[in-house]
């Protein structure tokens, strides 16, 4: 039997990198998925990590960062945070 | 420890009552208000005592004094931890963080008449003129 190929799709998938079933300390969802006040994952709303080595999503961080009682400190240690680079 | 839901449809406003199986207030049972504004987890739960009690760390008007739920709150905290932080509080009061200073000034000096007062408060009597609720069961 001959087969011939008509047409493909290519279909890929990907996620961040970070250990599996993570989810983001303060919101409670999985690092895949996106912070409560976005609809969809991606680059759109993409994690931020520490230099403390502790990740969130960025905009559950930011938000925390700009409420006064953070003074600025990673949620996880209370040590100042600075993004890692 | 009991959670209920005056309205079953709202989720962010609900009563807790505690019973402290040991510790100087044994034997009562200790109503919550909490009530969970739209910016949690960045904002602490509200938190205050629907009672009258004779506490160290919980005045007359049922302001509770728990870090977790002010200064050192922080948006990785959740429920559980304030529930337990209240739990503690009735386990062990604190005399050198107090929101009533003159409870906190019996347990520091004189354990033994704090004892006595908390009992007397609990069965809904007066301690040097302060009538407090009775909450036993």
């Amino acid at each position: 039997m001959k087969v011939k190929v008509k047409g493909w799709h290519g279909v890929a998938v990907w996620r961040w990198d970070v250990p599996n079933e993570e989810v983001c300390g303060i919101c409670r969802v999985p690092f895949d998925g996106c912070c409560p006040t976005c609809k969809t994952p991606g680059d759109d709303c993409s994690l931020i990590w520490g230099e403390c080595t502790h990740v969130f999503h960025m905009h559950c961080l930011l938000r925390w960062l700009q409420t006064e009682g953070s003074r600025g400190q990673c949620p996880m240690d209370r040590r100042k945070w600075v993004t890692a680079k | 420890m009991q959670m209920n839901f005056p309205d079953e449809a709202d989720l962010l406003n609900f009563n807790l009552s505690i019973t402290p199986d040991e510790g100087f207030y044994r034997g009562g049972v200790f109503r919550f208000t909490f009530n969970i504004n739209n910016n949690y987890p960045h904002d602490p739960p509200k938190v205050r005592c629907s009672q009258k009690i004779y506490h160290p760390n919980i005045d007359l008007e049922g302001n509770v004094c728990l870090n977790i739920l002010r200064e050192d709150w922080k948006p990785v905290l959740n429920l559980n931890s304030v529930l337990v932080g209240l739990q503690y509080l009735f386990l062990e009061p604190n005399a050198d963080d107090p929101l009533n200073k003159d409870a906190a000034e019996d347990l520091r000096t004189n354990r033994k008449n704090f004892e006595y007062n908390v009992k007397q408060s609990m069965r809904g009597k007066d301690v040097k003129g302060v009538y407090f609720d009775n909450v036993l069961m």
